[in-house]
């Protein structure tokens, strides 16, 4: 069984007083296999924000269904909700999102703390965790006073921190210049080699070509998806790029 | 058309922010009319004929000069306020092309129309409630003389020149920020200040030190004298103490908190302990304001509502009758004051009751051990250690004691009785120069006064065999001294309504004016009035300042629940992202606020407790001894308060909830 079955998902907004409606997502459907790493890309407006957040459950699909490891994450009650997307999804954001009141060791440490881990065992997590993310030496500082590389690299671990099933990133390398971006892409080959699941939503085709399959979005539907098979990442890139001028110029869904 | 750009900017401006200016406007108008009604009550020719007007305003014009800098202070922390929310705002203007005159000019337009209403409203609110208020004093004075109402040009051009120059300096301020300021700081300007504290151990001691002198000597304040003078010492260390603890202890305590892991990493506690260390720096000096200006109001309205109820009892400790007539027996003086009385008493329809009539001998000595020593001090050297230390002698003869008490006591020539007011006379014996008495009973009542201490000095009454021996006395005692006539003495009670007994007392006072003006007279009702007068006085300035400062704890809490709302709202957002469900945000959101805003509640709670002695000791010097009332008028009045802190903390704590979701 896949580890993310994503069924027919669409979303609708509406405006408050019911006038305009605009479909974010029409008709999506995909899976993920586990220790998959998968991009979807798309432009601004495609919907994929829309869709992360929907696998994030942090929105609520219009119709259709999301299984994350057999559990439909759309039927979750909302009192539940907070805590299985704290044990089960890890989150990685464009902007950090990291809080100025704790330093970054506390910062790690937040979901952690959020499910009720004794201390000990945070620390035995955080040990290796940070070691492998090269932040061991900036733990008791402060957000403000590290630099934009290592403040993903501690969202980073703070995703992983709670050993989820799936690893969620919205951008991830969007505030990054491209050597603190090529670094994240690293980490974030190095721990899918691991075994870890990912799946990253981007804009850069730089970001997509790291990972093991690509999906392209285009007015709320999968257009086109791509798989490295034996390619590398320059091979890939230059795949990626292709596909997003075709996308781009208005070719035909399912070329 | 760029002549009115600037001004339509400066209104648009306005009405984008008013969810601060609106308050800060209300604050700007409230803080006008409490300065123009103090300054017009100062300025009333009506009050100059109450009696005791003097002391009223002078308590009005201290009242005017504490409004005057509470008022900047505090238009002064608010604007900051306002300034710092709008940095990005600014910053924005300067980035899409204005120059910093250009700013300026905007901001100087911002702080006309801000003038011109507040102004305007206050003014015309001040005239409105100058005139309620106004009924509300005489009625608490007791009075029904009917002053006119009246607007007081030049309390108006006062209070809007003081104003204007606020005004004009917290726009100059603003100035500077600017011009200080870069573009790219502008728009960060909300967002800066967020390192973490530092903690000073140093200041941390010293506010526990400085608090523990203040606390220490309201503690251990003796007398209602020292009291009044030490009073304000303990006040400043406490105010000091309070903000060295506010701003360093906090942080110092936080981080203590942060250091024990098992307690940092729970959950709830993880999120507050570290939201309040950054929360305290930020709020530290405002937290301090709210509980000084708590204090404040806790102690004025404590008073002033204790001394006001009190009044009445307090003036009866004073006046153990309702009149007393004392005068030299010379002449027919006697008989004649008798006769005014008596007349009077029939013209006013009142019926002097409880009357005696004696004779007794004054003088005032110093007592050291069972000697009377006598007092030699000039007059011009009668300075408050004369008056603490010496002791009013009033010799009775036996006669007159028995006629009065209804007792049939029997004194050889070298036998006396004492009433000492206060603590008994303890010696077995007492000496006046050569002449020494054994003393045969230490009396516990006594008819014409009660055994409660005198505040300042000593009072005691002797009883001697007759005449004989009071003059014996004197002589002994002033060898030199002419005037030693024996006095006669007049006391009684009053049956009648209230108005006829005060008009009584003014008349016979006045007669007795015309019969020899060296004749002493005392009063139940008239003191009364003036009493009124002074403690009305109070009560009406307690209330006042108390409503002052309550509204500005009020404003201070409404702009700092906003601002952190503000800063707040992206902080929950990424923790709700990270794993929070909403119901625990809003529970650690309800935790952080409630503990922040009770702190300075709690702190008021505690500077009363501990001043509550010095209270106590203020009033004794008014005569107020009656510490469970004083005890349930400060208990009542903090509960009061607390009441409606913790409304205000209910009706901010809504709008904040609003922002962060």
């Amino acid at each position: 069984m896949s580890l993310l079955e994503v069924k027919s998902l669409q979303k609708i907004y509406t405006t408050r007083f019911g006038g305009n409606q605009v479909q974010a997502l029409s008709n999506v459907s995909f899976s993920v296999e586990n220790g998959e790493y998968l991009a979807i890309m798309g432009e601004s407006g495609s919907g994929k924000t829309t869709l992360l957040n929907i696998l994030a459950s942090l929105d609520k699909p219009t119709g259709g269904e999301v299984f994350l490891d057999g559990n439909n994450i759309v039927k979750i009650k909302d009192s539940e909700i907070s805590a299985f997307r704290r044990d089960n999804l890890g989150f990685v954001f464009q902007d950090f999102n990291l809080l100025d009141t704790f330093s970054i060791q506390d910062n790690i440490f937040l979901p952690l703390v959020l499910s009720q881990k004794p201390y000990e065992e945070m620390n035995k997590r955080l040990k290796p965790l940070s070691k492998k993310l090269g932040i061991d030496e900036i733990l008791p500082k402060y957000p403000y006073e590290i630099s934009g590389g290592q403040k993903q690299r501690t969202a980073v671990a703070r995703a992983l921190i709670t050993n989820p099933k799936l690893i969620l990133a919205d951008e991830p390398t969007g505030a990054l210049d491209s050597k603190a971006a090529m670094n994240l892409l690293k980490i974030f080959s190095e721990i899918n080699e691991a075994g870890q699941t990912i799946l990253m939503v981007t804009h850069s085709i730089a970001a997509a070509s790291h990972a093991k399959r690509v999906l392209f979005i285009k007015d709320g539907e999968i257009y086109n998806q791509i798989y490295r098979g034996s390619m590398n990442n320059d091979e890939m890139y230059q795949k990626i790029s292709m596909t997003l001028t075709v996308l781009a110029t208005g070719g035909v869904k399912g070329e | 058309m760029n002549k009115i750009f600037y001004p339509k900017l400066a209104l648009t401006n306005l009405k984008k922010n008013a969810d601060t200016y609106v308050p800060y406007i209300l604050t700007c108008i409230g803080s006008i009319i409490a300065f123009y009604t103090m300054i017009s009550f100062y300025g009333n020719k009506g009050l100059d004929e109450m009696p005791g007007s003097i002391n009223l305003k002078t308590i009005l014009f201290l009242g005017t000069i504490v409004i005057g800098i509470f008022s900047t202070i505090f238009l002064f922390y608010t604007n900051s306020f306002l300034i710092k929310r709008r940095k990005k705002e600014l910053g924005l203007y300067s980035i899409l092309g204005m120059e910093k005159k250009h700013i300026a000019r905007v901001l100087f337009y911002e702080t006309v129309v801000v003038t011109i209403v507040s102004l305007t409203l206050g003014l015309l609110g001040g005239i409105l409630i100058g005139k309620l208020l106004y009924l509300l004093l005489l009625k608490l004075l007791h009075f029904t003389t009917p002053i006119q109402f009246y607007i007081d040009g030049r309390g108006l051009l006062i209070t809007a020149g003081i104003f204007l120059v606020i005004f004009f300096l917290t726009l100059l301020t603003n100035f500077i920020q600017v011009k200080m300021a870069n573009p790219i700081n502008l728009l960060k300007g909300g967002e800066q200040g967020e390192k973490e504290p530092k903690s000073s151990w140093i200041v941390t001691l010293f506010g526990i030190i400085s608090l523990g002198i203040g606390y220490g000597i309201a503690l251990t304040v003796k007398s209602p004298v020292e009291a009044i003078l030490l009073f304000f010492v303990a006040v400043i260390f406490v105010i000091i103490g309070t903000y060295a603890l506010f701003t360093s202890g906090s942080i110092a305590l936080l981080k203590v908190l942060k250091k024990n892991k098992n307690f940092y990493y729970q959950s709830r506690n993880f999120i507050s302990v570290s939201g309040m260390i950054y929360r305290m720096k930020q709020n530290a000096v405002g937290l301090a304001n709210i509980c000084i200006l708590s204090t404040m109001v806790l102690v004025t309205i404590s008073t002033t509502v204790s001394l006001y109820i009190g009044q009445e009892s307090m003036m009866r400790d004073m006046y153990h009758f309702d009149m007393i007539v004392v005068g030299e027996n010379t002449g027919n003086d006697e008989a004649l004051v008798a006769e005014s009385i008596q007349k009077t008493a029939e013209q006013r329809g009142v019926n002097p009751t409880d009357q005696i009539n004696l004779r007794l001998g004054n003088l005032t000595a110093f007592l050291e051990g069972d000697h009377f020593m006598p007092d030699l001090v000039a007059k011009e050297d009668k300075d408050n250690n004369y008056y603490t230390t010496k002791t009013d002698v009033w010799l009775i003869p036996l006669e007159d004691y028995n006629k009065m008490s209804d007792t049939s006591t029997d004194l050889n020539e070298n036998e006396v009785m004492i009433f000492s007011v206060g603590d008994n006379y303890n010696q077995k014996t007492m000496t006046f120069g050569d002449r020494s008495f054994s003393v045969k009973e230490n009396l516990q009542t006594f008819p014409l006064n009660n055994k409660k201490a005198e505040l300042v000095g000593k009072t005691c009454y002797i009883i001697v065999k007759d005449e004989g021996v009071i003059a014996d006395i004197q002589n002994n005692l002033y060898p030199d001294n002419n005037s030693k006539s024996l006095l006669f003495g007049k006391f009684f009670n009053l049956e009648g309504n209230d108005e006829a007994k005060l008009a009584f007392s003014e008349n016979v006072f006045q007669q007795v004016e015309g019969i020899n003006p060296d004749i002493d007279k005392a009063s139940y009702y008239v003191s009364l009035t003036e009493w009124y007068s002074i403690f009305g006085g109070f009560l009406f300035l307690g209330v006042f300042l108390g409503t002052l400062f309550m509204m500005a704890t009020v404003l201070i809490i409404y702009f700092k629940q906003i601002s952190e709302g503000y800063e707040d709202r992206d902080r929950f957002e990424i923790m709700q992202k990270v794993g929070m469900d909403k119901a625990e945000v809003k529970k650690t959101i309800g935790k952080q606020i409630l503990m922040v805003f009770f702190l300075p509640l709690a702190g008021a709670t505690i500077h009363v407790a501990f001043a509550f002695r010095v209270m106590a000791k203020m009033l004794a010097a008014f005569r107020l001894t009656d510490t469970g009332l004083i005890l349930i008028c400060t208990i009542v009045v903090t509960l009061i308060y607390a009441l409606i802190y913790a409304l205000v903390y209910w009706w901010t704590a809504k709008a904040y909830y609003k922002l962060v979701k």
